[in-house]
Parts: structure tokens; C-alpha cells; sequence
């Protein structure tokens, strides 16, 4: 090793890490040499004006997010990291196999429980657990949603264990976020490091917002004409604000509010300033409860009413569908292995984290006695909210979730803390290792699509293991190797 | 090479209909040039299917919808890693079409060898057969000479014929597409003592303007046996050897034997019905 080396000081500490075989950080795996040799050739002065160029390109394309519960609601850049994520094909033509199982199975758990509920018949999973998911849908018991198809667009998180293994997290079948943060991290890394990135065969991602729209217009009700699509969103305060308005503009499709949507007769039409336009489909970044005033919340300012009416006669289509949150909940995340059993006769290939079900009298006895030693997690809440983490939280932390899932045991689940593997990082001390998760998107449209790789997330502060955005979570960009 | 095949087929009935009955030939097979890395079939309304082996060795999944019923969509998702067993530059030559009379007393060919549901061996084929053979004496290029004519003579055409057309037919209106002209080239080949089998499958389109035909459909093609080298794919609808740009469901002895839906229910005809088969490298 030459004496200025950017790894010098690069320990494994005994995680796994994505770049190193060894603990030394002294022998990077096959699919990183080229990257390492790259790295390990800057001086400190050309590592930094790299990430000045990153910064200053993000601030640029204004690509922020909003973090909440902070006075005012704060808008901040979300962190990059220049040091892309390699995944080999070999890797990921797996990961790509399981994903596209477990969606096939959430979908079809989806259209059962609204249907017939064979699963819940034949024994596999409690009706009681099923009907007390808060976002179980009784409006959708027996529609047929276009194509029938509930979650058109999922982010299913993924981890590393320390041996490697690729385990889900969990699904987030309802609005996920982070797809416009993957096109921007690509984007902005072919220009950090244009030769590293030319001298690979990277599987490319721009097709994403394609792949979307083409995603949407399969469900218009309207075949005969080309679809109208548009993207729902909050607004300019919500969290993703900023990716709303990226999608919307790459797939070229307008971006509304509530207000700006009307049902007539049970269709819906968009106001523009050459009078009203049928919507066929509408691509809704809004929880099921701010949809339609009439029906779920009403005092929802950011609906519209008799959406759900339109949407129930066939009228306009919703991507992702209603009631797809069930699929979210923790509790039935756990199921899904019993599930993919139990829908397609196959073996999951992508293996879920192990997971108590405080509900269950004996799983939360050992919860409870356990509570140091696991992770605690709200089973419908998201975003890194409402979590213990317990061998990080204080004594006083624990004792107020003991109290949490002794008087609610259904809502909370616990999970062994899994020492997520980690990836070299520029950090203020150089080059550290840094817990990382991976979020691919998937696509289910005609058939399913999922963009190779997808949104690295990395914990920047040290030790961290929460990689979300809004608890100073930053992201990479991540490659998938050809020829690997 | 890896491919990934999605094929969807769904019915849509004007009134419900009930005791469905189905079979599937949908799930790719694994021998020594092709090998199914996973294939998941999903079925609405919610059902489980079962399976076996047919006697031609295809895997078979069944099912039953006792309930009622307005809708039925069968999807399969398969990735298959094929390789080609032919190789282009040793094509199976230097076998002569005087070893074929042996072919007829061994019992897995005497199938191939004779008249089937859509194939017949007759005296009015075996004269365009031998006219085809000209003076081939190899069963390679004779297999061959079968394929190019048909390639060259046929029309493809999608409207004149049904899943039941019959080769008689078609070699008489010499019109079809890949289901027809591979019971036509059976026919032919069987007449000229060649055992031929017929196979269905898929491909992918691998030229520049995807203009090749049926690719994005159930394709079929046949398989002819050459003593001492085995079966090998010639895909008369596109007047190609089979490479491994092709990925086999099934071989019988023809469209009969490997239908890939097939099934009985008590209720009225279809009013929609539609086949959705997408290929693509999984790397693509």
C-alpha cells in the first residue's frame, strides 16, 4: 500500500463489508477493484473537490427533502455519497427472482383478502389480524382494482446480515419514496467519476419514469384513446414534495392537487385553463386517508371527493390501489414467507429478518424480557419513526415501549438487532465503513419490472444502523455489474 | 444465454361459469442444453394448482375452480439459462438416410414415426416428401431440405387457420403459422422415415428490427432425430436451426400432445381471451 492510500486507516471492525473480504480493508472483492484502485489513486485535496462537485450539482437540481417534527418543517439537501454501491449481477439476478416472487405473493394476498380470503380459511394467517390492520380497506372487499393489481409500485428494504445474506426489512407497498433520488445519484455520479463509471458495464436506470408511465397508462379504463395520467400529490409541504415534481416531469405528465381534481357523474376531470380534461389514471403519492373527505378522513383537505366513487365504478384508476397498506403492516410482513408457500408453492428466495409477533402470548414474553437485545418497531408506522432500538435506548426508552406493547401487543413487533453490513464512506474522518440497506423498486404493470440495483442508503452518523432520510440518512448510487 | 418469460393468458366469460377444469403446459423443462432456474405460476381467482409428469416427460400443472367465475388470468414468470446444443460450424452431418430403416424398432421413436392427431402419413405426402429429399442421402440435410421448403413455399398467415388445422390441410392451402407449418414439416419428415417430434416453446427475437415471427407468442418448432447425435430443433417458421435464443415447454408428438391451456368448465364461451408472452435476456 503507497503511504497517502485513502484506506490507510479502514478497518472492517468484523462487519460485513460490501468492498472488503478481508478485515484489514486491504483486498477488495472482485466486483470493486477497479473502484478501490480509483479511490486509493485521489489525493485527499481531488476526494474533496469530488464531493464539493456532488454538493453543489445536488443544490443545484434542488433536490431536498422535508424532515418533520422540527419547527417549521425543515428542507435539506438529502447527503450523497460519491462511492457507488457495486452489486454483481450474479447477486442480483437473485435478489431480482425474489423480489419479483414476493410481489406476485403480495398481490395476490391482496386480491384474497378483499375476495374470498382463501388464506385465512385455510388456516395460514388470523382473520382478526387481517381485519384489525389499520390499513385494512373494508370499501375494497370485492372490487376488482384495473388489472388486478394492488401495489403497482413497491420499495421493498433490504439488508445484509454479517455472513452476506440479502434479507427484506420490510415492504412499502403504498407511497414509496426514493426512486427520483436513485436518478439523480446516477446521474450526478457519471459526472464525479465519468471514467470509472464508462469503463464498467453498469446496467443503466434512466428507464425508470418510462417504465412508470408505461406502468400507469396499462391501467387506463379508457383504452381506446391515449391515457391522462396524473401525479397526486400533497403538496409543497410534504416530505417528497421535490420527488413528486421530478417524476412528474419525467415521465412529461401534469402534477395536481385535490383542488384541482373534480368528480362529475362519478368520472373525474382536471381543471386546466382550457377547461376540464378526463384523468384516467392517477398516480397518487397520498395515503388512502387524505383520498376522498366523503369516505375516509373528513377533514382532508388534500382529497378529493367522490374519488372513491369514480374509483369503485371503474372510472379512473389508482396506482398504487386502495388498501395496499395491509401488505405494509409488520405484522403481516412476517407472514409473507407462508405466504409465497402457500400462493405459488415455492420456497421465498429472499428471506425475511426473524420477527416476534408481540400479539402472540409467548413471542411477547420474550419480547418483553428481551427488550435490550432487539429491535421494537410500531407495525404501522414508517420512516424510522417509532422505533427502539435496544441496546442504544436508555432504560427509561424501554420501559415506555414495555408499556406501548403491553396495552397494544397487536401494533408492535421485535426483531434481533442484525448488524447491517457496511460501505466505505466519506466521512469526516476519511474514508470509514458505514452501515448501508438497499431499497430497489419494483414495477408491476403489464408484468414486473424492476430497475437493476435501486437506492442505497447509508447511515452516516457513526454506529448508526437507522438509514433513513429523515434520521440523517444519506444515499449512494448503486451499479449492478454486467459481467460479474 | 438467460432469459425471462412472462406469459399471461386470461379469459373473460359473459356469464359466470363454473367447474373449470384446466391443464398447463406453461413450465419451461431442464435438460442437458437448457435449464429452468425458476418458474412461478400464478393463477386468479386465487387456486393453487398441482402437478405431474405427462408420459412424454413435460411438466404438467392442473387445477380446478369448483366456483363460480367470470374471469380467469393464468400467469407464468420462468428465467431459463439455455445453451445451444447445435454447433454452427459442425452441423450433425454424415449420417445416411439408409440407417433410418433401423430407426422404426426402437420403441421411444416408433411415436415420431407414425400418423398422429394432426399428422397423417400418406401417399399423396410421401411424393411432395421424396420430390423435397431430391437426392439427399443425408437425414441431416434432408431435415433441413424439409425446413427450407416450407420456409420458402408457405405463407405465413394468421387468420386462415385454428389450433385444430389439420397438416393434410395445410400442406394443400400451404398456409399457417408456426403450429402449422411444424405438423406440415412432421408430416414430411415422418414419410422420409425421420423421427420428428414437435416441440413448443419460445424465443427471442435477437436480430435488430425484431421482425422474426412469433416472437412474441408461444412459438413451436420441431425436433428431429439424427442416429448417434440426437434430437435437433429447425424452426421452419423462420428457416433457423434451434439455438439458444429458443427455450422448449414441451416435445410431443404434435400441438395435441402440448397444448399449454387446456381445460373443460360448464358455462359459456369466452367473450375476451387474450395471450400476453414477453422474452427478454434477464440482463437486458
Amino acid at each position: 500500500m503507497n503511504s497517502h492510500s485513502q484506506f490507510k486507516n479502514y478497518s472492517v471492525d468484523h462487519f460485513f463489508d460490501e468492498m472488503f473480504i478481508d478485515n484489514e480493508g486491504e483486498n477488495p472483492r472482485p466486483h470493486y477493484e477497479r473502484i478501490f484502485k480509483r479511490l486509493d489513486s485521489l489525493t485527499e485535496s481531488e476526494i474533496s473537490e469530488r464531493r464539493q462537485q456532488a454538493d453543489t450539482s445536488f443544490l443545484e437540481h434542488g433536490i431536498t427533502f422535508t424532515v418533520y417534527g422540527e419547527e417549521g418543517g425543515t428542507e435539506r439537501i438529502f447527503p450523497f455519497d460519491p462511492i457507488p454501491r457495486v452489486i454483481p449481477e450474479s447477486e442480483w439476478s437473485v435478489i431480482e427472482r425474489g423480489l419479483r416472487q414476493r410481489i406476485i405473493a403480495l398481490n395476490l394476498f391482496l386480491n384474497d383478502i378483499y375476495h374470498e380470503g382463501k388464506i385465512i380459511k385455510d388456516g395460514i394467517i388470523p382473520e382478526e389480524i387481517v381485519r384489525s390492520s389499520k390499513n385494512f380497506r373494508p370499501e375494497m372487499i370485492g372490487f376488482d382494482p384495473p388489472q388486478e393489481v394492488y401495489a403497482h409500485i413497491c420499495g421493498t428494504d433490504l439488508i445484509r446480515d454479517d455472513q452476506g445474506n440479502y434479507l427484506v426489512l420490510e415492504d412499502n407497498a403504498r407511497c414509496p419514496s426514493g426512486a427520483s433520488y436513485l436518478l439523480e445519484n446516477r446521474e450526478i455520479i457519471k459526472r464525479t467519476f465519468p471514467q470509472t463509471f464508462g469503463g464498467m458495464s453498469v446496467r443503466p436506470v434512466e428507464v425508470y419514469p418510462d417504465l412508470l408511465l408505461r406502468t400507469l397508462e396499462h391501467l387506463s379504463p379508457r383504452k381506446s384513446q391515449k391515457p391522462v395520467c396524473v401525479l397526486l400529490t400533497p403538496g409543497v409541504h410534504n416530505s417528497a414534495y421535490f420527488e413528486h415534481t421530478f417524476l412528474a416531469r419525467q415521465m412529461g405528465i401534469e402534477i395536481v392537487e385535490g383542488k384541482d381534481l373534480i368528480t362529475i357523474d362519478s368520472f373525474v376531470y382536471m381543471r386546466t385553463t382550457r377547461g376540464l380534461v378526463q384523468v384516467d389514471v392517477i398516480y397518487r403519492r397520498l395515503d388512502d386517508e387524505f383520498l376522498d373527505p366523503l369516505v375516509f378522513r373528513k377533514d382532508s383537505m388534500l382529497g378529493v371527493s367522490g374519488l372513491m366513487d369514480a374509483y369503485l365504478r371503474g372510472h379512473v384508476a389508482l396506482a398504487n390501489a386502495v388498501g395496499t397498506g395491509v401488505s405494509d403492516d409488520k405484522v403481516t410482513y412476517a407472514y409473507v414467507p407462508e405466504m409465497i408457500k402457500y400462493y405459488l408453492d415455492e420456497d421465498a428466495i429472499l428471506q425475511n429478518v426473524p420477527t416476534y409477533l408481540c400479539w402472540r402470548e409467548s413471542d411477547r414474553s420474550h419480547v418483553l424480557e428481551n427488550l435490550e437485545n432487539l429491535v421494537v418497531k410500531a407495525a404501522n408506522e414508517s420512516g424510522g419513526y417509532g422505533m427502539l432500538i435496544g441496546n442504544q435506548s436508555t432504560a427509561k426508552e424501554r420501559e415506555e415501549f414495555a408499556r406501548l406493547i403491553t396495552s397494544n401487543p397487536r401494533e408492535y413487533i421485535a426483531q434481533p438487532i442484525i448488524s447491517l453490513s457496511r460501505h466505505p464512506t466519506f466521512c469526516e474522518e476519511g474514508i470509514a465503513g458505514r452501515h448501508v440497506d438497499l431499497r430497489p423498486f419494483i414495477l408491476y404493470g403489464e408484468d414486473v419490472e424492476i430497475v437493476p440495483g435501486g437506492l442505497t442508503r447509508v447511515a452516516l452518523r457513526k454506529g448508526s444502523l437507522v438509514v433513513n432520510s429523515s434520521q440523517g440518512g444519506g444515499s449512494k448510487d448503486t451499479w449492478v455489474l454486467k459481467d460479474f | 444465454m438467460r432469459l425471462y418469460i412472462f406469459h399471461r393468458t386470461s379469459y373473460r366469460y359473459p356469464s359466470p361459469v363454473t367447474q373449470s377444469y384446466n391443464e398447463l403446459r406453461l413450465h419451461p423443462l431442464s435438460n442437458d442444453w437448457q435449464k429452468c432456474v425458476s418458474s412461478t405460476i400464478s393463477i386468479l381467482p386465487i387456486c393453487r394448482p398441482k402437478s405431474y409428469l405427462d408420459l412424454n416427460g413435460n411438466i404438467v400443472h392442473y387445477f380446478e375452480l369448483a366456483e363460480e367465475h367470470q374471469k380467469l388470468a393464468i400467469e407464468v414468470r420462468s428465467v431459463v439459462e439455455t445453451n445451444s446444443r447445435v454447433n454452427f460450424d459442425h452441423f450433425p452431418y454424415g449420417v445416411n438416410m439408409s440407417t433410418l430403416s433401423k430407426m422404426g424398432g426402437v420403441p421411444e421413436y416408433r411415436d415420431y414415426l407414425q400418423s398422429s392427431t394432426f399428422v397423417e402419413i400418406n401417399p399423396e405426402v410421401w411424393r411432395t416428401a421424396v420430390d423435397i429429399r431430391a437426392n439427399s442421402t443425408d437425414v441431416f440435410q434432408t431435415a433441413f431440405q424439409v425446413m427450407c421448403f416450407i420456409y420458402q413455399n408457405f405463407e405465413y398467415c394468421k387468420s386462415t387457420t385454428t389450433v385444430e388445422t389439420h397438416a393434410n390441410e395445410v400442406l394443400k392451402i400451404r398456409r399457417g403459422v408456426c403450429q402449422d407449418f411444424v405438423h406440415a414439416a412432421l408430416a414430411l419428415c415422418r414419410c422420409l422415415g425421420i423421427p420428428a417430434r414437435y416441440v413448443s416453446g419460445y424465443f427471442f427475437d435477437s436480430t435488430r428490427d425484431r421482425q422474426m415471427r412469433g416472437s412474441e407468442a408461444s412459438h413451436a418448432w420441431l425436433e428431429v432425430m439424427v442416429d448417434g447425435h440426437g434430437w435437433f430443433g429447425l424452426d421452419p417458421t423462420n428457416n433457423r436451426v434451434v439455438d439458444d435464443t429458443y427455450v422448449i415447454l414441451g416435445t410431443g408428438r404434435d400441438y395435441r400432445d402440448v397444448a399449454p391451456v387446456t381445460g373443460s368448465y360448464f358455462g359459456p364461451q369466452p367473450s375476451e381471451f387474450e395471450v400476453v408472452v414477453r422474452v427478454k435476456p434477464t440482463d437486458d
